[in-house]
């Protein structure tokens, strides 16, 4: 039998006979026993032996770990049981008393029990905590191969040669041993008698049932862990299982196929599955429900012994004749694909489901892949496209199949997939949108295929091929065990081959420009042209990987979630607790899947990397960021920047004076170690500092540091080469004072200072030395002193001809007076940066022409707005303008040749709305139509608005070339194809309007623009009146907005006019007066109220007018608002309240109702007759009738209308 | 075998032509083609200088050779896009009647008789081909000009039953699929997207491409993502001038700049003059309409 291909082994060892294996619940160690009296234990994570146990006499069979304490136990053929620490390693004590074989050890999950059976036939329970025999339990007439726990009940299974299983029920032990406090009569006699029947004919431990079936001995036996369900393995071949109730058990089927003993069983954790093994070298899986064989693995030529689970996690181990392997039955990686914000998966009861990135939801089951390969194997990839909404999912059953599948608009519920096509692959990836590629591994080649799963094209794979992978568009990557190849479809062609070996996995990166090939321990990054970026290795297995945005690829290994930067820096981001599969990296957060297929977000501090990236990129600015807002510290953050050669940059992190000096060093921070220095100040580091400030030319730090070092002849040495003879002289005067002469000769030489000189020798004694050289400087008189002292003459001496002495050099530059211009000390742009942020500063608010306002009333100015109700006259009323339903819609079907009609057409045809026919170019009907309903007369003004309209109504999409350009129409209409219900897009919607144009008007109010402020506003009721809309809402608005603009350009003109005549005729002070006032009626915002009445206020207070004044002051008052203003208002206020009288009589009753005729600018008296304007609504007085609106400047006034219709319902 | 099917030599070269990279074409090394190849590769170059606009170079390079019908088209072509219109029509009907099956004569020909509004003729002579991707796109564009989406689409799909993988069916069901709108935008982008991602594809055709359909689709930042990183590489591509007007227009932004621009490029082309003509057409509309009284 083959063996299976879902079987993974993830160990194994090689030793002796295998007999007794034991999972750690935690960690991932194994405890093997072998036949050769030792017990390893293993981190088969790590594959490496931790340890070995060597107490034992003879074979070694039980073997068990504490669930929680750290202890384990082992059961020999010495008869010993032995409990162990794992801490310390050594044997903590042994229990004696079998008189045969032990065969298997078990601890209790809670109470502080060991259960051991043994060939002397019984079952024996201990206490492990005062190392005592507490129960044993007989009844089996041969050896007892097995006994175990109960996982929650009190009942004991065990397995015997004499063909029996058996349940015991300990109930009465437990109860005897759990209160020994309260002891009773009853119990104490129990326990004076142990093993015997107690006054009621009870014992410790009573057989419950005896199950018997089996034909030869019974070698093992298990509880399943939640249902009452037991499994039994026998040298008769078979693994029986049996069920159980309170009062009976019985046989519940036979699962044949083993065909030598079987020797051990259990039941999977968590499926409903049964593992056995057997001497005839198979493991064989089997359904737990149909009781027939899922799959089985054999080995060649080891018989089996021993079958363990582990509680936890989703592994197996299997001891044999050589070793023990620890495998798993399928793969645990979920498959899954991403896109856009959609990550598409399939859980683990082969459901596909979607997650949703944004909103971080999940999807209800959308299909169900229940029969897509065999039940119990989980499907590999999927792979998704996005423009049919199609999967293409992989299974590795039967030697690997295919299937595509078509997925469901909406997500209903896990309904089986309708329509799909399949076949014969290894692996299956989508390579473009309507293409394919399906690989089988056995022949080598990779069919391309289309949607309708036919081969178009069919390529040889390199040879030794195991896998393939999207490899960019057009393009595959083939993975072979040793290489990777990049191959262009189209073309056939390779285009690029790299050394990597086994490869398991490929992550290409968001912008698709790089991809990361995964294998077991190692990372590779490469282009998309597949050459190599960097490679990392880890020793601990890489699971998965995810792309940053910015390009920083995160992979997870078993424990960890990592990073790695394009250029192969690398650090841990977070451990983890349990193993997961990433699939996307956004912000802090990375999504990923657990082992149950559940999606899960993880928190991350992407700090560090997005540190290094911005480093290598050399994004100042984004490090300046990141510095300022988050904690980056710690050492190997500056370790990392002092080792990348970015000292400068590290110095900003660092606090300690020692690391900043020597940073500070290493950058040619001279400033900064200079400080650093003196704060120290130790002889070592102002040494060092002198040697590297010397190769900068700095000498002024130089001396500094010779001078905190006292390190004389050097200074004298700096003094004489940047010529300060100055302090040479000091030098020379210090060497004196501290007696040093050879100092002083030096400095007296450097000096050329001869005095000096002659009187250091004389002080010397060195008479002739002093003589000769007082004679050879021509100092005559001190040569003859010398001469007198000593008692010598002329003649005496007999000096050697000299020549005349060389004059001691003088200084041309004064170069001590500044340093060198060597060596620009580094500010890097980084620091530059660091130290520029201070300057930029606040921005000056552009200059207001009326006082300032608080910002937050022009916030509030979109609420107050709406708040507004407005009479608008005329809109709505009349009867919609009839547009016929079209017969003779042009046939779709017509095979006749000939032009049709543009969609253009179709959109006039389509749409009662006059922006609608703007778009469609028909300017006639357009124009027809705005007459009809707003009374438009005056076309002129609103040529931009239409041309703009119709010029956003088409692209050009350049086609064969020689020919003009196709030209398509852009519809607002995107999801509608029914040619008689497309409509085409008006730019500048209502939303636009109100949130730009209309913020821009009040800005222009604000700004004293009055003129631009009128254009802006007559700018929005175009717009507005050649437009579309979606709901009966956003009519509403646009009534608003259209009296909006209205008011504020009436007055706007208002004041304009006012100005005029300031300027043109200012003895007119009474019209001036009026106007100021009725500036103040239209209804604007409240901000731009207040400053129209502060100036009609002040103009009125200026002319005496302190009736008119006093009323401003008291409307201003009554509005509220600033206090700056309001000051000013009741300063007014109370100055007119002694006088409220008006100087010149206006035409302004301030306690009337009325309007603004916004032609003559003059009050219209409710009563009075007056006509309006059927667009904007504004009124004028009758003799105004029949000529163009001032305010919208192209409808007419009072001219019959039916109403502007800006929206048609049911047609978007 | 055709020689521009997906196994033969000129597939390449064929490919780059209609991806719009011209000077890919020009380009490419074609002394290595087999013998019978050798005509139609270097009639693709001639066509590419001529997209490129190198009419002059063209036609010197095939007066001499005016009896091969073949360079004989590229004349005809390279007069029309010069602005010989008389000419080139006058050669093109010549060619249309003495070699009607030649299928280079058949798209060349056909696509002046287009271009100068023969439509009937060009489907006439078109309607000829054996099998010619290139006749089927024209076929498709001439269809789609005339406003007739349906007849194009029977063509497209006609054609995707015996050439699927071509990429010239491809790019022509795009165009009829942005006509007919819909899912077929979503399907168009992909197509355009497709070529347009990938930098060996990659050419201002393409990126137009995929940017109109993102404009179709109404996704306004992605459609000016795309339109100003291209127009930076490519800044006088009248395509693109034109379309980012339109995405302008829509985005409430200023397009004096554009326009001026395009005027300098191309004046003939149709958003300037088709808003020359609306313009006009606006003023005598409007005129119909005066105030009852004039203030």
């Amino acid at each position: 039998m083959q063996s299976s291909p879902n079987m993974l082994t993830k160990f194994e060892s090689k030793s002796s006979r295998a007999k007794g294996i034991a999972f750690h619940p935690k960690r991932p160690w194994i405890l093997v026993s072998l036949h050769s009296s030792t017990i390893q234990l293993w981190d088969y994570r790590m594959g490496t032996l931790i340890d070995r146990f060597e107490e034992h006499d003879g074979p070694v069979r039980g073997i068990d770990f504490h669930p929680t304490q750290p202890l384990f136990v082992s059961g020999g053929d010495d008869y010993k049981i032995k409990v162990w620490s794992t801490q310390t390693r050594r044997c903590l004590f042994t229990l004696n008393g079998h008189l045969d074989y032990v065969r298997t050890v078990f601890f209790h999950h809670e109470l502080p029990w060991i259960l051991s059976a043994s060939d002397d036939q019984t079952i024996r329970i201990w206490n492990w905590q005062n190392r005592s025999l507490i129960c044993t339990m007989t009844g089996h007439n041969h050896y007892v191969m097995c006994a175990q726990f109960h996982p929650t009940e009190d009942l004991i299974a065990s397995a015997s040669l004499d063909q029996s299983v058996r349940i015991w029920d300990i109930s009465g032990l437990r109860k005897k041993h759990s209160a020994p406090t309260s002891m009773s009569f009853e119990d104490q006699m129990a326990r004076a008698n142990p093993n015997q029947a107690d006054m009621f004919g009870n014992t410790d431990a009573v057989v419950k049932f005896v199950l018997e079936g089996h034909d030869r001995g019974v070698n093992w036996v298990s509880f399943h862990p939640s249902l009452p369900l037991i499994v039994s393995a026998g040298d008769d071949r078979l693994v029986k299982l049996w069920r159980m109730s309170d009062t009976k058990a019985w046989e519940v089927d036979t699962c044949r196929g083993h065909f030598q003993n079987a020797s051990a069983c259990l039941f999977h954790p968590h499926q409903d599955l049964i593992l056995s093994a057997g001497e005839d070298k198979t493991i064989r899986v089997w359904d737990l429900n149909k009781r027939t064989s899922v799959q089985s693995f054999k080995r060649d030529t080891d018989r089996f012994w021993v079958i363990a689970a582990h509680p936890e996690i989703n592994l197996f181990a299997a001891g044999h004749d050589t070793g023990v392997m620890v495998f798993k039955l399928e793969r645990e990686r979920p498959a899954s694909a991403i896109y856009q914000n959609q990550l598409f998966y399939i859980t683990k009861e082969k459901h596909v489901k979607s997650y949703d990135f944004a909103k971080n939801v999940e999807s209800p089951p959308m299909l169900s892949l229940r029969k897509v390969g065999s039940p119990w194997v989980p499907p590999r990839t999927v792979s998704y496209n996005p423009a049919e909404r199609a999967i293409l999912v992989t299974s590795p059953t039967d030697g690997g199949i295919y299937e595509l599948i078509n997925l469901p608009r909406d997500a209903t519920g896990a309904v089986e997939p309708t329509d799909s096509k399949r076949g014969q692959a290894s692996s299956a990836v989508f390579v473009a949108r309507n293409r394919f590629a399906v690989f089988t591994q056995t022949n080598q080649q990779v069919d391309i295929k289309d949607l309708s799963n036919s081969t178009t094209k069919s390529i040889k794979a390199p040879a030794g091929t195991t896998d393939i992978y999207f490899g960019g568009t057009g393009c595959l990557l083939f993975i072979t065990p040793t290489s990777v190849v990049l191959f262009d479809i189209q073309q056939k062609k390779q285009l690029a081959e790299l050394a990597v070996s086994g490869v398991k996995y490929v992550v290409w990166s968001n912008d698709g420009l790089y991809a990361a090939l995964l294998s077991k321990h190692n990372v590779t990054i490469v282009t998309k042209t597949l050459e190599q970026v960097s490679s990392l290795h880890e020793t601990i297995r890489i699971k998965s990987a995810a792309w940053d945005d910015s390009g920083v690829l995160l992979y997870s290994t078993l424990n960890h979630v990592k990073y790695s930067l394009l250029n192969g820096d690398n650090g841990i981001i977070r451990t983890l607790d349990q193993t997961v599969y990433l699939v996307k990296v956004k912000g802090r957060s990375v999504y990923c899947l657990d082992r149950n297929a559940k999606p899960r977000v993880l928190d991350i501090d992407p700090t560090e990397y997005r540190f290094k990236l911005a480093l290598v990129k050399r994004n100042y600015d984004e490090m300046l960021q990141i510095i300022k807002t988050s904690s980056l510290v710690g050492q190997s953050i500056i370790s990392y920047l002092q080792k990348k050669g970015y000292p400068e940059i590290a110095l900003q992190f660092v606090q300690d004076p020692q690391t900043r000096f020597e940073l500070a060093l290493e950058c040619g921070n001279l400033e900064v170690a200079v400080e650093m220095a003196r704060e120290l100040d130790r002889p070592a580091l102002w040494s060092r500092l002198g040697a590297e400030a010397l190769a900068h030319g700095n000498h002024q730090t130089v001396e500094m540091a010779y001078q905190k070092q006292r390190n004389f002849d050097k200074l004298s040495f700096l003094y004489l080469s940047t010529g300060d003879q100055e302090k040479l002289a000091r030098m020379a005067k210090i060497a004196e004072h501290r007696g040093d002469f050879t100092s002083r000769f030096q400095n007296a030489i450097y000096r050329g200072d001869i005095e000096d000189r002659v009187q250091m020798f004389k002080e010397a004694d060195l008479y002739p030395l002093a003589y000769l050289t007082a004679k050879a400087h021509g100092l005559t008189e001190e040569a003859e002193s010398i001469l007198e002292a000593t008692g010598l003459t002329d003649d005496q001496i007999t000096l050697p001809t000299i020549e005349e002495p060389a004059r001691a050099p003088q200084p041309f530059v004064q170069t001590f007076k500044s340093n060198w211009p060597v060596k620009a000390a580094a500010h890097s742009s980084f620091e530059k940066a660091l130290l520029g942020e201070a300057g930029a500063g606040d921005e000056e608010a552009a200059a207001l022409g009326f006082e300032p306002e608080d910002d937050d009333e022009v916030v509030t100015a979109q609420d107050t707005l709406e708040d507004e109700e407005e009479d608008v006259g005329g809109w709505d009323m009349g009867e919609e303008i009839a547009v016929e339903e079209d017969v003779d819609f042009v046939n779709v079907d017509s095979a006749e040749a000939g032009a049709g009609s543009s969609e253009a057409d179709l959109w006039a045809r389509n749409s009662p709305l006059a922006a609608d026919h703007v778009a469609a170019g028909s300017f006639d009907t357009a124009m027809q139509l705005l007459n009809r309903q707003v009374g438009a007369v005056n076309f002129k003004p609103l040529k931009p608005r239409f041309l703009e309209v119709y010029k956003a109504s088409k692209t050009y999409l350049p086609a064969t070339p020689g020919l003009p350009p196709l030209v398509n129409f852009v519809r607002r209409t995107v999801d509608e194809t029914d040619s008689r219900k497309v409509l085409p897009i008006i730019p500048k919607d209502l939303e636009t309007i109100a949130n730009a144009d209309l913020q821009e008007g009040y800005a222009a109010m604000r700004a004293n623009k009055l003129e631009d402020g009128v254009h802006m506003f007559r700018a929005i009721l175009h717009s507005v009146l050649v437009n579309s809309v979606t709901s009966e809402a956003e009519v509403e608005q646009a009534k608003k907005i259209i009296a909006t603009a209205r008011e504020y350009i009436l007055a706007m003109s208002i004041e304009l006019e006012r100005r005029r005549i300031a300027a043109e005729n200012p003895d007119d002070i009474k019209r001036s007066l009026e106007l100021s006032a009725y500036f103040t009626i239209p209804k604007l915002e409240v901000a731009h109220r207040q400053l129209a009445l502060m100036a009609a206020m002040k103009l009125a207070f200026a002319n005496k007018n302190y009736s008119s004044a006093l009323s401003f002051a008291n409307r201003m008052l009554a509005n509220g608002g600033s206090a700056k203003l309001l000051d000013q208002a009741k300063k007014i206020k109370a100055q007119c309240e002694r006088n409220p009288q008006d100087r010149i009589e206006i035409e302004f009753d301030q306690f009337a109702e009325f309007d603004i005729c916004a032609a003559s600018y003059s009050p219209i008296y409710s009563g009075s007759p007056s006509v309006s304007d059927p667009f904007t609504g504004a009124k004028y007085h009758e003799q105004y009738k029949g000529t163009v609106c001032r305010i919208s400047e192209v409808t007419e006034i009072g001219a019959p209308a039916s109403g502007l219709r800006l929206f048609v319902p049911g047609q978007y | 075998m055709d020689p521009f099917s997906a196994e033969g030599e000129l597939i390449n070269i064929h490919n780059a032509f209609h991806q719009g990279q011209y000077q890919e074409v020009i380009d490419l090394e074609t002394s290595a083609l087999s013998p019978e190849n050798q005509l139609p590769a270097r009639t693709l170059k001639l066509r590419a200088r001529v997209a490129l606009g190198q009419t002059d170079q063209v036609l010197s390079d095939v007066n001499s050779e005016e009896d091969t019908p073949d360079l004989s088209a590229v004349k005809a072509l390279a007069q029309q896009t010069t602005g010989d219109a008389d000419s080139a029509l006058k050669l093109a009907q010549d060619l249309a009647e003495n070699y009607p099956d030649n299928g280079t004569v058949q798209v060349l020909c056909g696509t002046v008789l287009q271009a100068q509004g023969q439509s009937e003729d060009a489907l006439a002579l078109l309607a000829k081909h054996q099998g010619n991707l290139e006749a089927v796109a024209l076929i498709v564009q001439i269809h789609l000009q005339q406003n007739r989406a349906d007849l194009a689409l029977k063509e497209v799909q006609a054609a995707k039953r015996w050439a699927q993988d071509s990429l010239l069916v491809n790019i022509a069901e795009s165009w009829v699929g942005m006509r007919i709108g819909g899912e077929k935008y979503q399907s168009a982008f992909y197509v355009y997207e497709e070529l347009a991602s990938a930098p060996s594809t990659s050419a201002p055709l393409s990126i137009v491409g995929q940017a109109v359909a993102e404009l179709h689709l109404g996704r306004l930042p992605e459609a000016e993502a795309a339109l100003s990183t291209a127009l930076e590489t490519y800044p006088d591509e009248v395509e693109l001038i034109a379309n980012t007007i339109v995405l302008n227009v829509l985005g409430g932004k200023p397009t004096e700049d554009l326009e001026s621009r395009l005027q300098q490029l191309q004046p003939s082309h149709a958003l300037l003059t088709d808003i020359q003509e609306k313009s006009e057409f606006f003023d005598t509309a409007a005129a119909k309409y005066s105030p009852r009284v004039s203030s």
